[in-house]
């Protein structure tokens, strides 16, 4: 059996951590879910993560800033950027300094699933999630 | 001089209309200022015929009687020639031709002057002259009838005519003195008087022209001076229409009437900048709003796909959960736009009691979105305590919003702005200050925020028009904005507005107390 992908998922939105969480863990990942940055570097900087999804617009500390932290720290983890309406030019940024990809708000579970499963290929990890995924719930 | 009430009234809620307050102006009867003068002059001129035609008359009676004077004195002389010849006649015994022929004149004089003299003798003297003066007559005439006889028949007649004759002659001699140094007195008097005349005549025109001038001074300096306090006014900003003070109209009012339709034009325009400048405003907060709103509809999509997934497999609770969550995400996107299409809704202007607290906050969170979306940060600290004002919530929004902007545009990442309200020290008003510690404004700048049109922002960015559109509201509130600022140490704008009045205090009282600069503040 695989070793499950990590994921930590950093919205301060609670709600989005609170759906993600079973979405993902269904398709095989083991999920994080932080609504506030602070804790969600300190978490970082104690473990390493396959995957961080992270939204870009945040109080405190922005998304840009969490991008540069992880890669920093851990430099083949795959992060993924939520953005919201007119900030097409920091999703370039980000993409710029390093992210995997990014996924404008509103999306559906499925949709970030997607971007999670080409990531987790790129880690080399097998297509499981997406076949997962396909699968009628 | 003019009253000068705010564009809202605390307690008058009838402001009047201004075809209303137009025809209340024609209503009155016209009384030009052309008539006034017109009239003035006429008093004058009046007063000066009226002077001189009795002048005329008063002269011309004079004359009459300088006439009467000499006519009683040659009267009188004729009378003491004729007792002289008389005399002669007695002593000498000469003839009396030459006094019948005084005599004759004399009563040619007294029939002469007989109407002149009935003015300045009274008719029962002039009868008694007339007696004397025929009793005379006919005792002559009795002495040369009898010389002419020869027949000194009766001796002892002629003592008798000679002492009747003495008696009616002095006596007539008596009268005519009298009569003529009656006359020479009272034309001695009239002359006095007409000395006088002239100095009473000066004094009196010199008053009646005090008066006059004084009169049409204040007809036309009063309304001059009502009108320039009034474009002071509308340089301040209150349109309030004129409304006519006095019973007739003239050119004034005419000048009145076309000031309020200034005004009405002006006001008009003003509302349709405001309207414009709030357009390109909702512009702005649009982007700031549709992000805002993305982060609940982010949220109802990931909860109904979640719960439309795993519906089966879900506990009750869990699903009574997700339910909760979608109403209340639905609920937040549902306030986020209201805020917006109410700040959008093209509205009357209205004047009601208005809660500050609740202004700022919709501003705020207007505008919040917009400063969160930039990296900023935004403090407010709004006393729930606030007194109340009075105006319009929606143009009001708009200042605060505005200056929110324009501060977000000042800042960047990671500045501040911060609203706080308060009462302010000017008394009776209410304070709300709008900082940031962005860019600041050079000193020679400053001055002309304000201005319509002024901008430093590139083209399609800024108008130029949120400041002047801002500071018309506030004025139309009876309200000021202040502004200091300095480069590199943020800017402070302060919106003064007056608190709802408590009761008791009038509108003048209120008004007496607006604040006094008009101009921007300098950075102190
Ligand atoms: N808080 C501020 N800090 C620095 N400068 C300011 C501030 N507020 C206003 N200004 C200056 O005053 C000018 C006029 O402001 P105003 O709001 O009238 O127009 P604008 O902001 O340029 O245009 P618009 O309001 O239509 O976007 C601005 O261009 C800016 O230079
Ligand atoms: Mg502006």
């Amino acid at each position: 059996m695989q070793e499950r992908l990590q994921v930590l998922v950093l919205d301060d939105e609670p709600i989005v951590g609170k759906r993600l969480q079973p979405a993902l863990a269904k398709v095989g990942c083991d999920v994080e879910v932080f609504d506030a940055p602070g804790p969600a570097l300190q978490r970082v900087a104690a473990k390493r993560f396959d995957i961080v999804v992270t939204d870009i617009r945040m109080e405190d500390i922005d998304g840009i800033e969490v991008l540069e932290d992880v890669l920093e720290r851990w430099p083949t983890t795959k992060v993924i950027m939520i953005t919201g309406y007119a900030t097409v030019e920091v999703a370039r940024e980000a993409m710029a300094k390093g992210a995997f990809d990014f996924i404008a708000k509103p999306f559906k579970p499925q949709e970030l699933r997607d971007v999670i499963a080409r990531a987790a290929e790129a880690l080399g990890f097998a297509g499981i999630e997406r076949a997962a995924a396909d699968d009628p719930a | 001089m003019a009253d000068n009430p705010a564009a809202f009234p605390d307690a008058a809620p009838e402001v009047p209309d201004a075809s209303s307050v137009e025809r209340a102006f024609l209503r009155r009867p016209s009384i030009g200022i052309r008539a006034r003068l017109a009239l003035g002059f006429l008093s004058f001129i009046v007063f000066a015929v009226a002077v001189t035609v009795g002048a005329w008359i008063m002269l011309s009676r004079l004359e009459r009687r300088l006439r009467f004077l000499e006519v009683a004195d040659r009267y009188t002389m004729e009378i003491q020639q004729a007792r002289r010849f008389e005399k002669n006649y007695f002593l000498y015994g000469g003839n009396l031709q030459d006094v019948q022929e005084h005599i004759a004149n004399a009563r040619r004089l007294l029939v002469a002057v007989a109407p002149d003299a009935a003015e300045v003798v009274a008719s029962a003297e002039l009868g008694k002259m007339r007696d004397h003066l025929g009793r005379y007559e006919t005792l002559i005439a009795r002495l040369v009838a009898r010389d002419g006889a020869h027949a000194s028949a009766d001796r002892a007649e002629r003592p008798a005519i000679e002492a009747e004759l003495r008696d009616h002659g002095s006596q007539m001699v008596a009268f005519a003195l009298e009569l003529a140094e009656k006359e020479r007195a009272s034309v001695n008097a009239t002359l006095a008087l007409f000395k006088r005349l002239p100095v009473a005549f000066l004094a009196f025109l010199l008053m009646f022209s005090v008066v006059v001038a004084n009169f049409l001074a204040r007809q036309i300096v009063g309304p001059l001076s009502r009108l320039m306090a009034t474009t002071q006014r509308i340089a301040g900003g209150d349109f309030t229409p004129l409304m006519p003070l006095r019973w007739y109209r003239d050119e004034f009012s005419t000048f009145s009437v076309a000031l309020n339709t200034m005004m009405r034009e002006l006001a008009r325009r003003q509302e349709v900048l405001v309207q414009s400048h709030k357009l390109s405003a909702i512009g702005t907060l649009t982007s700031g709003v549709a992000h805002e709103l993305n982060n609940p509809i982010n949220n109802i999509t990931l909860t109904a796909e979640m719960l439309k997934e795993d519906y089966g497999s879900l506990a009750d609770e869990e699903r009574l959960d997700m339910v909760n969550d979608l109403v209340v995400q639905g609920a937040r996107a549902q306030k986020i736009v209201r805020n917006l299409l109410d700040f959008a809704r093209e509205g009357e202007i209205t004047t009601e009691r208005l809660d500050l607290v609740e202004v700022l906050r919709q501003a705020a969170s207007l505008a919040a979105n917009q400063i969160k979306l930039s990296g900023a940060k935004i403090a407010i600290d709004v006393p729930s305590n606030l007194p109340a004002i009075h105006g319009d919530r929606q143009s009001l929004s708009q200042v605060f919003v505005n200056l929110l902007l324009n501060a977000l545009d000042a800042v960047g990442k990671g500045g501040h702005v911060s609203i706080a309200a308060g009462t302010s020290r000017e008394p009776g008003y209410v304070q709300v200050v709008v900082s940031d510690d962005g860019r600041g404004i050079p000193a020679h700048v400053l001055p002309k925020v304000f201005d319509p049109f002024f901008t430093t922002k590139s083209r399609g960015k800024g108008t130029g028009l949120g400041l002047s559109v801002s500071l018309g509201i506030v004025r139309q509130h009876g309200g000021d904005i202040r502004v200091e600022s300095a480069p590199g140490r943020g800017s402070t704008f302060t919106v003064l507005l007056p608190a709802a009045m408590v009761p008791g205090l009038t509108e003048n009282d209120a008004q007496a107390t607006r604040p006094s600069a008009s101009k921007p503040s300098r950075p102190v």
